[in-house]
């Protein structure tokens, strides 16, 4: 487990960066933390990390939205917000599966904390907290196989 | 002509029967069934509940309103952008009826709907819209914060859009750290009213970016820390808070709309998209065009969510310039596109 305090958004986005360039394929990132605590933003700086082009934006409202990556062996980027969902509900309804179960997509779901069913193994925990203005923690914990 | 036109998109599963003429277009039908009172239930949008709502609501609406035997010349559907789950409903219909009918289908683009929900609005548009062109027209809701170039029918340049959270899903989420219910949108902005915008000094961010792009998660971060600062807040601080939200985005709206209506020589301007329902964004634009005497067109409130009357008037102007027709075989291959980017830079 590792944990960071971050001061501003620059130091917030060295963290995600960080995390960019230890990613495989076929992990899942699980976001969670209150609104404002900076999840998107987490997101957009592993983006950059990862090299993708396209501007990153809120999927809240229609719950997925994907984007192309070469980056290592990882093909696609499926950002996911369950902020809309009812907590116990399951994401195969969208398709999530699909993409859990593919060994060049990389999934990073928004409110993780909302669902009980997350496959327990390639799981990385991101949890975001606001600390005031633009201070944040960031605890990482990973459970990861092989 | 007439068109039958299905929407199923998101939270509505809506139904329209078109009859359009050179200068006129008129409904015959227009129905609108809307999840959002299942979705208060849940507290949320379950895409399985939703996809099984479309399910159920979507035969009975083609029943009630088409007699089996009768003819329309096309059918309309939107496939994309939106829900996954809730697409595939209304296109999975109207394919079929299309195929069983054999009569085309127009697929249409969800954006392009809402941007010609103004032909539905506004007569003049109807009969003269080549006045109008190029127009610069904001499209803002739950999903969407774009500023579009329409230098003809069918004929887009994108300028800007959110890079973050759209102007709708902002006023969703403050209304949610205001614990004010939801949709959010309507909630906050009857609470501005009776606030003071003043009060509370927000930031407008990327207002000054030079380009035409918006950001609006940092506003609502910073609602966040108003609300952190202050501790306890009271129903006028609540008042307070929303007036002074609604009025930075407001501003922000109809600076960069401004900007580029002065950049592109723009001929009118349009508003459309739920957001369109905001009354002070219209009435500042509605000012701020008639400063630089530019024609202001808006849709009227039944036609500013979602609806089906807006896809079955975009697919006429699609038929007329022979664009997004599909027959015969080629129909079974119609899916959703839930990320159709139609809008080019």
């Amino acid at each position: 487990m590792q944990e960071f305090v971050t001061n501003n958004i620059k130091e917030t986005n060295k963290v995600a960066n960080d995390l960019a360039t230890s990613l495989e394929s076929g992990q899942l990132i699980a976001l969670s933390g209150n609104l404002g605590a900076g999840k998107t933003v987490f997101v957009k700086a592993l983006a950059v990390g990862l090299g993708i082009s396209e501007t990153i934006t809120s999927p809240t409202f229609v719950l997925m939205k994907s984007y192309p990556v070469n980056y290592k062996q990882i093909k696609q980027l499926i950002h996911v917000d369950c902020y809309r969902l009812d907590a116990s509900e399951d994401l195969a309804d969208i398709g999530l599966q699909d993409f859990l179960d593919d060994p060049q997509t990389l999934v990073v779901i928004e409110w993780a904390d909302k669902l009980d069913n997350l496959p327990k193994n390639n799981l990385i925990n991101v949890k975001m907290e606001f600390l005031g203005q633009d201070k944040r923690k960031i605890v990482i914990s990973s459970k990861l196989v092989g | 002509m007439r068109i039958l036109a299905l929407e199923s998109s998101c939270d509505e599963t809506a139904l329209t029967i078109l009859n359009a003429q050179a200068d006129s277009l008129v409904l015959e039908k227009d129905q609108v069934y809307s999840q959002v009172d299942i979705h208060q239930q849940f507290g949320g949008v379950v895409p399985e509940v939703a996809a099984r709502q479309h399910a159920e609501t979507i035969i009975p609406l083609l029943s009630a309103n088409i007699k089996s035997e009768e003819k329309v010349d096309y059918l309309a559907v939107t496939t994309g952008p939106g829900l996954i789950t809730s697409l595939l409903l209304g296109v999975t219909a109207a394919k079929t009826l299309a195929y069983a009918k054999n009569t085309p289908l127009v697929t249409v683009n969800h954006m392009e709907g809402h941007i010609y929900s103004n032909w539905l609005s506004n007569d003049e548009l109807v009969k003269n819209a080549n006045k109008y062109f190029p127009s610069l027209v904001l499209i803002v809701s739950g999903g969407h914060t774009e500023l579009v170039l329409m230098k003809g029918h069918g004929d887009y340049q994108l300028l800007g859009s959110t890079v973050d959270d759209a102007v709708g899903e902002a006023f969703d989420k403050v209304a949610k750290l205001l614990d004010l219910g939801y949709p959010g949108g309507p909630i906050v902005s009857q609470r501005a009213n009776d606030g003071d915008c003043s009060i509370y000094d927000l930031p407008r961010p990327m207002i000054n970016s030079g380009d035409y792009n918006f950001s609006f998660s940092g506003l609502k971060t910073a609602v966040l820390y108003t609300l952190e600062r202050k501790k306890k807040i009271n129903t006028e601080d609540v008042d307070n808070v929303c007036a002074s939200f609604q009025n930075a985005v407001v501003d922000i709206l109809v600076n960069k709309t401004m900007k580029a209506a002065q950049e592109f020589g723009v001929k009118s301007i349009m508003l459309a998209g739920g957001v369109a329902a905001n009354n002070q964004l219209k009435e500042s634009l509605q000012q701020e065009a008639r400063i630089k005497d530019l024609p202001f067109f808006f849709p009227e409130l039944k036609y500013s969510g979602d609806n089906a009357a807006m896809i079955s008037v975009a697919a006429y102007y699609n038929i007329l310039n022979k664009k997004n027709i599909i027959s015969g075989k080629d129909l079974l291959s119609v899916a959703p596109q839930s990320n159709w980017q139609l809008f080019k830079k």
